[in-house]
């Protein structure tokens, strides 16, 4: 089965799962205050997710070391470039 | 060592994303178990907003990103009509 596939199953699995308990299919009975957990699940998982990348994201932009003899070869690389292209004809 | 400026908007990004995901964690899996009468109901607004403000902030992430990518070809389809 590809990738695809597994993850289509999981995720319809887990949304049979929350529409029973949401919408009451089965005749759980399942006390309120777990309903009051369950409606909004998807959506919290969703915003988790969402911190989740976004602490990931704001911790690498924090921990990537600079260098700076790469960023000066990388710009002399670039001045070189752009007299070569603009001899061969190409404005900029 | 990145930057000063790239550190200091990295740890702000950690930072707000674990306020966020606290107070909406609490604000959902917490809050219903607690007591109704419980001072701490009113740092939290109704339970609908809990879904209703995600979906807001999604839809105008969306609009903003259409946005931007209309504004960039726009002025792209400007300059190739210059030359």
């Amino acid at each position: 089965m590809t990738k695809l596939m597994e993850w289509l199953l999981g995720l319809s699995l887990i949304g049979v799962l929350w529409s029973i308990v949401t919408f009451d299919l089965l005749d759980l009975r399942i006390s309120d205050q777990y309903l009051q957990v369950a409606w909004p699940l998807p959506i919290y998982l969703l915003v988790a997710f969402g911190c989740y990348s976004l602490a990931v994201v704001g911790y690498r932009v924090a921990t990537f070391n600079d260098c700076e003899t790469a960023a000066k070869e990388l710009q002399e690389q670039i001045q070189e470039a752009k007299r070569d292209l603009q001899k061969k004809g190409l404005h900029f | 060592m990145a930057t000063w400026t790239d550190r200091a908007v990295g740890m702000g990004l950690v930072v707000f994303s674990i306020l966020l995901f606290t107070y909406y964690s609490i604000w959902v899996i917490v809050l219903p178990f607690v007591n109704s009468d419980h001072a701490i109901h009113h740092y939290f607004l109704p339970r609908e907003y809990s879904v209703i403000l995600p979906v807001v902030a999604a839809l105008v992430l969306v609009l903003f990103i259409g946005g931007f990518i209309t504004v960039v070809l726009w002025k792209n389809k400007q300059k190739k009509k210059v030359q």
